[in-house]
């Protein structure tokens, strides 16, 4: 693979990184703050 | 030149990496599922008036609650009626629609509370949001799975576990934004109504921006379709025939069957543990009606930590079932659902007669992912009996059976709890009819999954047909 196809590829991952991450954050919040209320089943 | 919405601009340009599709409608979704949440308004709108009490003009949260179901109805409808839309205008176009009426609908609804009309609140949230929620939910689900022909079921699982996990990000969000906003005049929900359609709206139109098609004729490397033996088709159904097989309604009683059990279970699960186990929660001795006052709060902060923990068990069903799927068929994974869930619903009432909390939790836990898992794989399904020209909006169609089951499921468990306490029975028994009725559901939907055959030959379009489709859909070449 030539060098150009080969940043254009390592581009693409780091796109869909920033991509994924923009939609983990608040779902991983989401999730942290159910936890919050979910663990006073097992107090 | 293309519009700036058209299908055609939104062809993906060669090395385009398939994984950034799945955020996009993640973005979609995730605003959209906020409908789950909505019912975090009604309190402190049952007093808008009289800001610390109920004043005499306030509504009701009985009356509030109507926005939910016009929603879902709405939903229903939208994506049954737009569907055929979706497929020839592409999920940007649909995508900025939705944004229009999910987050627009937030705006009518802050005028609503604004002019205190609840007329312009259910038009706002029910009616235009709920039209948003329907084009929105379905936007993905073809590009999905024409992008992840190797992994259907995992693709529109990712978006679908995401319209679950919506309302665990806006409900927070919607209480820290009421208790900024509020006042000493001011119950704070006008103006986090028009924050979070402000958010919603921005966050969808990024997402329905960021979708892209696959070229036609795109694969994955080194993918190669293998129909041998299984019930997945190559060739494609027309939406207009496809409602008229009998393969679409078996599919349509297999949701409403799995959805009908589940959301019954969703909307009385805080209550249902409380009643079941009394005062066992907190270690002391009697029924919830026997507890004191500080007693009882006790035990309803258990109970909303039930019904948290069934929501995470809900959304992580969506995306691990549908994946799974993948691997052992659709129709495996709904027998799957149905067998194991009328056990587990036949169980429950034992597990509350043995006192056993961790048992009873655990039962619901997996009905819940069944119930997620059941959502998340039906598009898949869809796909492999009629194809992928038309999954959207045959989809949009099945999802009728979503909106029938979001009233039969809770009126069966309201109902017949409300008939058992009738007759005498004890609040902590009160539910064990309706766990044999809701297994005798799952019973129903394993016999409609047993009856489906691969569609007739003669239900597939023709060249010509098909030719003629993709035309109308703006699409060029071949595409499986």
């Amino acid at each position: 693979m030539s060098e150009t196809g080969r940043s254009s590829r390592r581009g693409s991952w780091l796109l869909v990184l920033v991509a994924w991450t923009l939609v983990g954050i608040p779902l991983a919040w989401g999730v942290y703050r159910t936890l919050q209320t979910a663990v006073k089943l097992f107090r | 030149m293309p519009g700036l919405l058209s299908k055609e601009r939104i062809i993906a340009p060669p090395r385009f990496n398939r994984w950034l599709v799945p955020p996009a409608a993640l973005a979609i979704h995730l605003s959209i599922g906020m409908a789950y949440g909505l019912s975090v308004f009604w309190l402190p709108l049952s007093h808008a008036i009289g800001i610390t009490t109920a004043a005499p003009a306030d509504w009701k949260v009985s009356t509030l609650g109507w926005t939910f179901s016009l929603g879902i109805v709405f939903l229903g409808l939208s994506a049954a009626v737009f569907g055929r839309w979706v497929e020839r205008a592409g999920p940007r176009t649909a995508g900025v629609v939705a944004a229009c009426c999910w987050g627009g609908g937030f705006l009518v609804a802050a005028a609503g509370v604004h002019l205190h009309n609840i007329w312009l609140l259910y038009l706002g949230l029910g009616i235009i949001g709920g039209c948003g929620l329907g084009l929105g939910y379905i936007s993905p689900v073809s590009t999905l799975i024409k992008w992840f022909p190797d992994r259907r079921g995992m693709a529109t699982g990712m978006a679908i576990m995401g319209f679950g996990g919506g309302a665990m990000i806006g409900s927070p969000l919607a209480n820290l934004l009421m208790n900024h906003f509020r006042t000493a005049t001011s119950v704070g929900v006008q103006e986090t109504f028009v924050t979070l359609g402000l958010i919603y709206f921005v966050a969808m139109l990024a997402g329905a921006f960021a979708y892209r098609l696959p070229p036609p004729g795109w694969q994955p490397a080194g993918w190669t379709p293998s129909q041998a033996g299984t019930m997945i088709t190559a060739r494609q159904v027309h939406v207009g025939q496809a409602w008229r097989t009998p393969q679409f309604w078996l599919l349509w009683t297999v949701l409403c069957m799995n959805v009908s059990a589940g959301i019954g279970v969703i909307n009385m699960a805080s209550p249902m543990l409380q009643e079941v186990f009394g005062g066992r929660l907190i270690g002391a001795a009697g029924a919830l009606k026997d507890l004191t006052g500080p007693q009882k709060t006790e035990v309803a902060t258990i109970g909303a930590g039930f019904a948290a923990l069934l929501s995470l068990f809900n959304i992580g069903g969506r995306f691990c079932w549908a994946t799974l799927s993948d691997y052992l068929g659709r129709q495996r994974t709904y027998f799957l659902f149905f067998a194991l869930g009328t056990v587990l619903y036949a169980l429950a009432p034992h597990a509350g007669r043995l006192g056993s909390v961790p048992l009873f939790v655990g039962i619901f836990c997996v009905i819940l992912t069944m119930y997620g898992g059941g959502f998340a794989t039906i598009p898949a399904y869809l796909a492999d009996m009629f194809g992928t020209q038309h999954v959207g909006a045959i989809h949009g169609r099945l999802l009728t059976a979503w909106s029938t089951a979001g009233v039969l499921g809770p009126v069966l468990v309201n109902y017949i709890r409300e008939y058992e306490i009738g007759r005498g029975v004890p609040a902590a028994g009160a539910y064990n009819t309706t766990m044999y009725i809701l297994a005798g559901l799952l019973v129903i939907g394993f016999v409609a999954n047993a009856l489906v055959r691969p569609v007739s030959e003669r239900v597939f379009m023709t060249d010509a047909q098909l030719a003629e489709e993709r035309r109308l859909a703006h699409e060029s070449g071949s595409r499986t």
